[in-house]
């Protein structure tokens, strides 16, 4: 359990520096959780291939690496976010390219 | 970039973490999807409400959002489920990708009126 919080801990602190590093580009557009989300299922699909879904390297490396790199709960607050500026093309290329693109990551190595 | 920033953010996704891990055992097959449900639903409301009137101190929220929620949800292991459900039986993938898809941001949009609702309240009462 103790590594499964760890891995989450390093992988929040790297979501968290890449976003901040995204935000002073200034640029509206929240391409960070998208590069964040699309590379971390794309990373998970790889750690389930070599470690499986059963044992302490996938609970370090996928439970918790890779479950704290990713985020919903942000990805939907954006989404909100969008919704409530009215910016429903915006809201709607995001919804595709983070659901089609973390899907075709993970159904080019497992699928 | 401050330091207690990102101990704030490291020390509650440990607890994050940890939680959605739990959620797993003691639900398993829906411990992801019920962390990603609540999840959207909390973060929208502390995104819309506690910060917004501006309750909490900066590396709190900054723990409590980007850490214990941020960690607590995740959308790597939503694709892998979907895609490993998919490799047996597309049906279950199709009900657990719009399950998760839809619930989310339904849940998140219900965080944020919840939020606007509390401040439409106060700023009445005030």
């Amino acid at each position: 359990m103790i590594n499964v919080g760890l891995g989450s801990a390093i992988g929040a602190v790297v979501r968290y520096l890449v976003t901040t590093w995204w935000k002073r580009s200034q640029i509206d557009w929240p391409f960070a959780t998208l590069f964040i989300n699309v590379t971390g299922a794309g990373l998970l699909g790889l750690v389930i291939r070599h470690f499986g879904s059963a044992n302490g390297q996938y609970l370090f490396w996928g439970v918790g690496v890779m479950g704290g790199y990713t985020t919903f709960s942000t990805l939907n607050t954006e989404l909100v976010a969008m919704f409530d500026e009215h910016a429903y093309g915006k809201l709607l290329s995001y919804l595709v390219l983070t659901y089609g693109g973390g899907l075709l990551a993970v159904w080019l190595i497992l699928g | 970039m401050k330091v207690k920033n990102i101990l704030s953010v490291a020390g509650f996704a440990f607890i994050g973490g940890i939680l959605r891990y739990l959620l797993t055992i003691i639900a398993p097959g829906m411990g992801v999807l019920l962390a990603n449900w609540l999840g959207c639903l909390l973060l929208s409301f502390l995104t819309y409400y506690v910060i917004e009137r501006d309750l909490i101190a900066g590396w709190l929220n900054l723990g409590l959002g980007t850490g214990l929620i941020g960690a607590f949800t995740t959308f790597s292991s939503f694709t892998t489920t979907t895609i490993q459900l998919g490799n047996n039986e597309w049906r279950f993938a199709l009900v657990y990708g719009l399950a998760s898809l839809i619930g989310g941001f339904v849940l998140a949009l219900m965080g944020y009126w919840l939020a606007k609702r509390l401040v439409e309240m106060e700023e009445y009462h005030d």
